[in-house]
């Protein structure tokens, strides 16, 4: 019972961790299964993807329901983040635990320096009827088109460099499915960097593709025995939990500090999930 | 069904099926606490949708469980295959036709993950 607890609150504390950093979890959730509870690796990207998924599935209805999420952007880069996903899934399978580990702690790294140079998604968990408005279009965005680019831009700013958003969704599907995350570290800023997408929307979208990016992992995961029921279930209420509830307080909260202990826990977790890859 | 009332009726269905995999998934924990089951009991029910039924006629945590992370894994795909029918419904043939390539790849993901 002591251990049901403690994964549901575990769970808790990475969805709420996440929600107010703009993140999936996901980063989190692997090395608390692995390092604290002694699970598989595998196991425990298996049981981070249903993670993902029940925020992501949660946060993009709340998205979509505004007017904040790009269904259309998102759709057409998910087939390259499901495809991607798919062959990572198929990799992680095929992969040594060791290899595994110490492509996680490379990834944990990356993620910290992005976070430490504040480029990584921003807080996005409350977003409101201004989220959709319109921000002046940039000299060279010139008016809506009749392109792919030009259907799939939104109110107030058009979509560039698909090429660009094509490459970054394979590499986020493929990250995705190998670590257990959502992949929205590398969409996000991708998106606003590089494709012009207004930073809300650009956080909003990732958030609906990671659904079914993950799906596609998940799948894989489920049907290859890569899920225990006992530990992703109250994992994932745990995360659900959480997540509502920081986007209740994310308003009273000091990011900036979060954003510093966050930045150190990860360096830290990356070097113990690099002992575990090491001879 | 254009614009936003697309993307208001896709949210919904991702609201509904968020709110029945969690609610699915806290009736499993429920039971877990129930039969003394605890999360790193091993060996862990193994994925059989055959079973499923039975399980969940005998009130047991897996069968619970399992369909609750089934209608987490599949709430996306429902929400693509809504988005399918919102686009064909409106016309707008290329974004209908991407819905379904999006399907294709997931239902390739069960196909090649059943057969590993």
């Amino acid at each position: 019972m002591a251990e049901l607890l403690l994964l549901i609150a575990g769970g808790s504390a990475a969805g709420a961790f996440g929600a107010l950093l703009g993140l999936g979890g996901g980063v989190l959730i692997v090395p608390l299964l692995t390092l604290g509870f002694g699970l598989p690796l595998r196991e425990a990207i298996g049981a981070s993807l249903v993670c993902v998924i029940v925020t992501s599935s949660a946060a993009a209805s709340v998205y979509l329901q505004r007017d904040v999420a790009n269904l259309r952007l998102g759709m057409t880069f998910e087939m390259f983040t499901a495809l991607a996903a798919l062959a990572g899934g198929l990799v992680a399978f095929a992969l040594p635990d060791r290899a595994l580990a110490l492509m996680f702690a490379a990834l944990l790294l990356y993620v910290a320096v992005t976070m430490a140079r504040g480029r990584g998604p921003e807080l996005a968990v409350k977003p409101t009827s201004k989220d959709a408005e319109s921000r002046a279009p940039a000299p060279d965005e010139g008016a809506p088109g009749d392109g792919l680019a030009a259907s799939l831009s939104g109110p107030g700013y058009r979509v560039r460099n698909l090429g660009r958003g094509v490459l970054g969704s394979l590499v986020a599907g493929v990250v995705s499915a190998l670590f257990g995350v959502g992949g929205g570290i590398v969409k996000v800023p991708l998106m606003n960097l590089a494709m012009g997408v207004p930073l809300r929307v650009a956080t909003a979208t990732s958030n609906l593709m990671i659904g079914v990016t993950a799906s596609a992992g998940g799948l894989i995961y489920l049907l290859r025995g890569g899920i225990d029921p006992y530990v992703a279930a109250p994992l994932a209420v745990g995360v659900f939990a959480g997540a509502s509830l920081a986007s209740r307080v994310a308003d009273r909260v000091d990011l900036r500090l979060l954003r510093i202990l966050f930045v150190a826990m990860l360096v830290v977790t990356a070097s113990q999930m690099a002992s575990k890859g090491l001879p | 069904m254009k614009g936003p009332r697309l993307e208001r009726s896709v949210g919904l269905v991702l609201a509904v099926g968020s709110a029945v995999s969690v609610g699915l998934l806290t009736l499993g924990i429920v039971a877990m606490g129930a039969s003394h089951i605890g999360p790193l009991d091993r060996p862990f029910p193994r994925f059989d949708p055959g079973r499923i039924p039975a399980e969940l006629a005998a009130s047991e945590p897996a069968g619970f469980l399992w369909l609750g992370l089934l209608a987490v894994i599949l709430t996306p795909s429902v929400r693509v295959a809504a988005s399918f029918l919102g686009f064909a419904a409106s016309g707008e043939r290329r974004m209908a036709a991407v819905a379904l390539v999006v399907l294709a790849i997931i239902c390739l993901s069960a196909i090649l993950g059943a057969g590993g």
